[in-house]
């Protein structure tokens, strides 16, 4: 367990909270009041929410109480969960996958364990799920749900080992699946 | 005449309008030979434009035979001088990365098919139709000769077919 006084030069910050304007701004205030930079981050809307995830670093190293106790006006004004995730050093490098890149996307009538059916192929085959999107959506009487996901390949497999693989889902489930290459073209 | 170092964006070469070639004189086929042999030195590349390695004129390399994309639908070593797209057809969408721009990737939308019109390395004009991967690929690297990078032609989040939904 980490103390609280421990410093490092990463952290993983992640700010949940009921939508509204000026939560991008409240965050990035408090970062840049820090002298921190905000290398990588994504941030979306979901059902109202708002959630921000950030990879943010600085130049010295400084504890993630720090970190948080800049957060808190900004936090308890907005009414935002805010969680600070210290990266040790061997935590903020990745390796940029190798293999190719698909796209699966998945619909069809709601019901349980679409999710669940093709990220457990996915995972037993040691394919990489690196982002993904669901959705509800329909009417309340013929409720429709979406899946779009993007997955690494280990290196060797084939787009088409992928829709083999997800083939039989399509009845079990009673889904529409579609996997298409978005490996990217170097130019 | 080698492979030359690949700019990297900030560097306001890669902002710039290139000028047009007046005549294609020693200058100019040294430079060409240059950028194909840039094309040649970067692992994977099927395309250099000449403010790639510093120069800012309308000069531009594709080859995209080698390529997985483009090995069954190319015209080999397109050397392009004042390339011009006279023709634009149909419109797909390819995540493109470029070695001026490293470690980002993008999805972008380009015509299907174009018709290009150029002088070649001889100075003699001609005109390619070019589709699939080569028409993607000559756009990319005509951007570079406007000064556009990628970046400037990404047209969505990737998560743009969730922004409809309207939450009650």
């Amino acid at each position: 367990m980490k103390g609280s006084g421990e410093t490092a030069l990463h952290f993983a910050v992640t700010i949940i909270g009921k939508d509204r304007p000026g939560i991008v701004a409240g965050a990035a205030e408090a970062l840049y009041r820090l002298g921190c930079n905000i290398e990588d981050s994504s941030s979306t809307m979901l059902g109202g929410e708002f959630a921000m995830i950030l990879i943010v670093s600085h130049s010295r190293p400084f504890s993630k109480a720090r970190l948080l106790e800049e957060f808190k006006a900004f936090g308890e004004k907005l009414q935002l969960s805010v969680f600070v995730r210290t990266l040790a050093g061997d935590e903020t490098f990745h390796d940029t996958p190798t293999g190719e890149l698909c796209m699966v996307s998945v619909y069809g009538s709601d019901r349980p364990g679409i999710v669940f059916r093709v990220a457990g192929e996915l995972a037993e085959q040691g394919i990489n799920i690196t982002d993904m999107n669901t959705k509800l959506i329909g009417t309340r009487e013929e409720p429709v749900y979406v899946l779009m996901l993007e997955a690494a390949l280990p290196d060797g497999a084939s787009i088409e080992d992928v829709t083999r693989l997800l083939e039989k889902l399509k009845k079990e489930l009673n889904v529409e699946i579609g996997v298409r290459s978005v490996t990217p073209v170097s130019l | 005449m080698p492979a030359r170092p690949i700019l990297h964006y900030p560097h306001p070469m890669l902002k710039q309008v290139c000028a047009p070639v007046a005549a294609i004189d020693a200058e100019v086929s040294l430079l060409i030979g240059d950028l194909i042999d840039t094309m040649r030195a970067g692992p994977g590349s099927v395309g250099v434009a000449a403010p790639q390695i510093g120069v800012a004129l309308r000069v531009c390399v594709v080859d995209v035979s080698a390529s997985r994309h483009g090995r069954d639908n190319n015209h080999g070593l397109l050397v392009m001088v004042n390339p011009e797209i006279i023709r634009r057809e149909g419109g797909a969408v390819m995540r493109e990365g470029c070695m001026s721009v490293p470690d980002y990737t993008g999805d972008v939308e380009r015509a299907e098919m174009i018709t290009v019109s150029f002088l070649d390395d001889q100075g003699r004009a001609r005109e390619v139709d070019a589709s699939g991967f080569e028409a993607v690929a000559v756009q990319h690297e005509m951007d570079h000769l406007d000064g556009l990078l990628f970046l400037d032609r990404i047209t969505s989040l990737k998560t743009g077919l969730f922004r409809r939904k309207k939450y009650k």
